[in-house]
């Protein structure tokens, strides 16, 4: 089946994205990315540990294979937001970005209006924009209007497991989009994720589910196995749903004579 | 006494600053692959490491990738 998810003119085969972060170790981290068969993984920028002479992750994560996605966590504002962004693409070349501005620390909710002046500084200098948002359709509209390559919208709380609490505006998103929408932060089953590409969704992001879990490998495929399911089930043009009953079995020759 | 602040702390270099961004990646055994620099609020420039001259109360940040959702 030739579906491919294309973001900024490039095709990618799977629709999970994976978050790197919460592991218990490198190995273990490095275990969940292969087997969820992702091939955009999101890193954080920080100050190097001087003290620490093995601090460095990347080593794990093979870069042949994946693309390293950097997010600007931690940025507050537009401004902080926009300085990791140019400081991730002096280190690396990458001009991939997960824009993320949230100066809440409880919900960890993103500043839309931050969001959206970054975005466009951000499309401006030439990065690839996958913008963190709420479930907002307006936002969303204008962040595409700015030229961002995806837009991101939440689930619930970043590491919450929430689900789909934002369900009735992901699907007005989804509906009204231009660009592929990837839902991303609190889906905490694989039947989320499932619930999210059956509404229509491009692809989903997924961190503490499979960082969290007991087997994080093991949940890693069960989340893989459900974006597919989820995908081909949309494709397959599900059914209406209806109040009542409608018979699965015929209405004619019953073994009785009334 | 020669100072850098880097990373938000101050470090005394007794014998000097080093000469180059590269020099003091290596004096603190950082290695400058994936690692982004800026000098008092400037990014530098990966592979201009070797060509940027430090001087005695400058401001560096030094940054690097690590896991992140």
């Amino acid at each position: 089946m030739n579906d491919k998810l294309v973001i900024a003119g490039r095709e990618f085969d799977s629709r999970l994205l994976i978050g790197t972060g919460k592991f218990a170790s490198c190995e273990t981290m490095a275990g969940a990315i292969e087997k969820s068969g992702t091939e955009i993984v999101t890193v954080a920028l920080r100050r190097v540990n001087i003290a620490d002479e093995n601090d460095d992750m990347l080593a794990a994560i093979d870069r042949s294979k994946y693309l390293l996605l950097p997010n600007t966590s931690g940025a507050r504002n537009a401004d902080e937001a926009v300085r990791l962004a140019r400081l991730s693409r002096a280190a690396t070349g990458i001009n991939w970005l997960k824009l993320e501005v949230t100066p809440d620390p409880y919900y960890l909710l993103p500043d839309p209006v931050e969001t959206l002046k970054a975005a466009e500084i951000l499309v401006k200098e030439g990065f690839v924009v996958l913008p963190y948002i709420n479930a907002d359709p307006i936002l969303s509209k204008k962040l595409q209007d700015v030229g961002t390559a995806t837009v991101m919208p939440l689930a619930s709380p970043i590491g919450s497991n929430q689900g789909l609490k934002t369900r009735a505006s992901l699907e007005i998103i989804i509906e009204q989009s231009n660009v592929p929408v990837v839902v991303d932060a609190g889906l905490g089953l694989p039947s989320h994720a499932a619930e999210a590409m059956e509404i229509g969704a491009d692809a989903v992001l997924v961190n503490t589910a499979i960082a969290g879990a007991a087997e994080p490998a093991q949940m890693a495929v069960a989340f893989k196995l459900a974006v597919q399911a989820g995908r081909m089930a949309r494709l397959s043009g599900p059914g209406a749903t209806g109040k009542l009953a409608s018979a699965s079995s015929p209405l004619t020759g019953f073994l009785r004579d009334d | 006494m020669e100072v850098l602040k880097v990373n938000g702390a101050e470090k005394e270099f007794p014998q000097g600053v080093p000469g180059t961004l590269a020099k003091l990646l290596d004096e603190l055994k950082v290695e400058s692959a994936m690692v982004a620099a800026e000098i008092d609020g400037q990014i530098i420039e990966r592979g201009k490491f070797a060509q940027t001259p430090l001087r005695s109360g400058q401001s560096i940040e030094l940054v690097r990738f690590v896991p992140g959702g």
